[in-house]
């Protein structure tokens, strides 16, 4: 059924053709959105949302590493700094440590000394006072022995202790 | 010379039930044949969509994502839900006016009955988005904006849009098709002169010259010429529906 002009002319409007032309458009509108156009948007969109979210997990996992970094190097500073203080503290003490014990040392080396000393003047004076009992025995003895006479012993001991005692004396 | 300026021819007539007489012309097998072979296409690229895409899903998805962008840059983010149309009107238009090349049928394009219908389409589109935005009388009292005296220049513009839209696509594409059915005669013509002194029949009567220039220009009259005009048609529908569909804070805004 034509419109406007007839078969075969060239601009001519036929009525079922326009009909068939607009069903068939629409018909395929809903099929390509269907079966083309939805599903391949989805996918885009999907794979576009997958990315955007991988990007955002990575930027965030980024920015953490970032902030543990940052408490770690932190960390490590302050555990540095520590180390040092303890290190300073350890050897400051230890100097303490090693002056006291050299002190006490040359203390306990003075008074040993000391000690020392005293036994060996004790000694001595016992030493002496041994070989002075000894020798005015002895000098009795020999004395008697070449006068062959008792004489009182007690006045002779007293002369020879004298006489030793002036001869330490000038000796010492 | 006796397809030159041929219109469409009628193939067969049936009797729907005796109730109207359905015609069918050679637009119209055309139009069923570009209908089925996109809906396979639609169906073939459509299926077994994966994240991770082969070489066939990836032109696919970039064919549909240069057509998201391309309406959302014409028409905006929020009328993107006439992007399926557009790519619809696009393919349709552009397998139209190639399906001449086949040799057997003609271009849907070719065809004024096809353009008008699509340039139609258009049309109500805009008055009906015109119609939902603004009212029936905020659309009729339209016509008068500017000044009143401009409201007959308002109405046939309104009449001669659809009509521009469709003389434009139909015109390039016609006459691209008698332009080549001339080039072809003319050709023919030129190569009878050309072989003239040969006194063989057979050798005289070849039209060696229709051999390969008219495939040059082909690809300027149908090919380029299919394509952009689908480009063209769609873009001035995108043009004109957008203008019908502001952003919703336009429409606030003017309420």
């Amino acid at each position: 059924m034509y419109i406007f002009g007839e078969s075969g002319e060239f601009i001519s409007v036929e009525l079922w053709t326009s009909l068939f032309t607009l069903v068939n458009l629409l018909i395929l509108f809903f099929i390509m959105k269907k079966l083309l156009f939805k599903p391949v948007k989805a996918m885009i969109d999907s794979r576009q949302k997958e990315i955007d979210d991988l990007y955002a997990d990575a930027n965030a996992s980024k920015e953490d590493a970032a902030a543990l970094k940052a408490k770690y190097e932190q960390r490590l500073d302050e555990a540095n700094a520590e180390k040092e203080a303890i290190l300073k503290d350890a050897y400051r003490k230890a100097q303490l440590r090693d002056e006291e014990m050299l002190r006490e040392a040359q203390a306990q080396a003075a008074k040993t000394l000391q000690r020392a000393d005293e036994q060996i003047a004790m000694e001595k004076k016992r030493a002496l006072n041994d070989i002075k009992d000894e020798v005015s025995v002895m000098a009795v003895d020999i004395a008697s022995a070449v006068l062959a006479r008792d004489i009182k012993r007690n006045e002779h001991e007293n002369l020879i202790d004298s006489f030793i005692e002036n001869l330490g004396e000038s000796h010492d | 010379m006796e397809s030159v300026g041929q219109g469409v021819s009628i193939l067969w007539q049936f009797s729907f039930f005796g109730l109207f007489d359905v015609t069918i012309t050679e637009t119209t097998l055309s139009s069923f044949l570009v209908m089925l072979i996109l809906i396979a296409a639609s169906f073939f690229l459509g299926r077994n969509l994966k994240k991770r895409p082969g070489r066939v899903q990836v032109l696919t998805e970039k064919g549909v994502t240069m057509l998201y962008n391309m309406v959302e840059s014409t028409m905006g983010k929020h009328n993107l839900r006439f992007a399926p149309y557009i790519g619809t009107l696009f393919l349709s238009s552009v397998l139209g006016s190639l399906i001449s090349l086949t040799g057997f049928f003609k271009s849907t394009t070719a065809d004024i009955s096809t353009t008008l219908t699509w340039a139609l389409i258009t049309s109500v589109l805009v008055w009906y988005h015109n119609i939902k935005n603004k009212g029936f009388f905020g659309w009729l009292k339209g016509f008068t904006e500017p000044i009143v005296v401009m409201t007959p220049m308002n109405i046939v513009s309104e009449i001669a849009q659809p009509l521009s839209l469709a003389f434009r696509h139909f015109g390039n594409v016609a006459g691209g098709g008698v332009l080549m059915t001339l080039i072809y005669v003319a050709l023919g013509n030129l190569s009878a002169v050309v072989l003239g002194w040969v006194p063989n029949q057979i050798i005289r009567s070849i039209p060696f010259l229709q051999i390969g220039i008219p495939a040059v220009l082909s690809i300027y009259f149908d090919l380029f010429s299919g394509f952009i005009q689908a480009l063209v048609f769609c873009m001035l529908t995108m043009v004109y529906v957008g203008g019908a569909c502001p952003p919703p804070e336009e429409t606030q805004k003017a309420q």
